[in-house]
């Protein structure tokens, strides 16, 4: 799978979640899935398994220490598809 | 998460410092909300009582013990622990007194709060921080507790904004927490003062604080981050039925 489409596929699945519109409309890998996308740090898991369920891949707690920004989400799943 | 039975060097230093300064500043703690704040405890002896069966019996069988609260105030820890255990016992058994994870914002802003809070057995943490520092602090507490320590968790990831145990809100550290301890025991603690309508900073003045406790061991067949989901939330939920069975215990009361 490209990096393109799991881009476009986790902003999608991210879009419910995020609370700043406007850092939603300009989002890139760097943008912040906490800090800008203002995601609540709470729900954080229900977006990771919402991750799960749409590519079919299994996401460990210590993998979600890694992710901070869109990028780093991308980059975890482009992983687990190998 | 592979972590050793044995505690941290710097997690032993901590607890034996503040061990060693605990005659001077838990009595001052404890005198202050009874004395100066006027809290009492309704039903203390009776929680005390139940709390140290479950102590014993983790003891006994070498299981990992949490300890899970609802939150409402910033003192939340300070009253879970008086309400478990007497100060003499913390004072003996100064393991036994809860490690805990305040927010950093909250108590970490002056050198004054930090040197407290170390010697209070508290590891800071920055609730919706970078995930690694998040997930070190939880990994800490994993440790802690695998080599016998008691460690105080708010489950709902901070003060309910609602003033009400929210399961659907609830945070998942917890889970991740339990799901690292093989037969981790969960004691949930519910704690408020009558007067106690929704968050703040501390309960009101000459409050009656309602406490019990319940211990549960929380049980999960899925994995990943939907396990410590399902975990978090059983630990949440038992939380809600306690507040539930807290508000019906009142509404008699109320009535009258």
């Amino acid at each position: 799978m490209e990096q393109s489409e799991v881009f476009e596929r986790v902003v999608k699945i991210l879009t419910p979640w995020a609370k700043n519109d406007e850092a939603l409309s300009n989002v890139a890998m760097e943008t912040s899935i906490l800090d800008e996308l203002k995601v609540n740090s709470a729900r954080l898991v229900d977006v990771v398994i919402a991750f799960e369920d749409d590519f079919d891949i299994e996401i460990a707690d210590e993998d979600v220490d890694s992710v901070n920004t869109v990028g780093d989400a991308v980059k975890l799943i482009l992983e687990k598809l190998g | 998460m592979d972590t050793p039975r044995r505690l941290p060097w710097n997690h032993l230093v901590q607890r034996e410092v503040g061990r060693l300064l605990a005659p001077l500043w838990m009595p001052l703690v404890v005198a202050i909300m009874r004395f100066y704040m006027g809290y009492r405890l309704a039903g203390r002896d009776a929680v005390r009582e139940k709390f140290a069966r479950i102590r014993e019996a983790r003891k006994a069988a070498g299981t990992p013990l949490l300890v899970c609260a609802n939150h409402l105030t910033l003192i939340d820890s300070f009253l879970v622990a008086w309400a478990l255990a007497p100060t003499w016992r913390y004072a003996l058994h100064f393991d036994e007194l809860p490690w805990n994870t305040p927010e950093r914002t909250n108590f970490g802003s002056n050198w004054r709060d930090r040197i407290s809070t170390w010697l209070m057995k508290c590891i800071p943490i920055t609730r919706g921080g970078a995930r690694g520092e998040v997930g070190a602090v939880l990994d800490r507490v994993v440790a802690l507790t695998r080599g016998g320590e008691v460690a105080l968790i708010f489950p709902e990831g901070g003060r309910s904004r609602s003033g009400r145990v929210e399961v659907e809100n609830a945070a998942w550290g917890v889970g991740r927490i339990v799901g690292a301890l093989p037969d981790c025991q969960v004691a949930c603690v519910y704690l408020r003062g009558r007067k106690q309508k929704s968050w703040g900073a501390v309960p009101e003045k000459g409050d009656v604080l309602d406490v019990d406790v319940t211990c549960i061991e929380p049980k999960s067949d899925a994995k990943g981050v939907r396990r410590s989901r399902d975990l978090a939330r059983q630990v949440v939920a038992q939380l809600a039925t306690m507040e539930s069975a807290h508000f019906a215990r009142l509404e008699p009361a109320d009535a009258g």
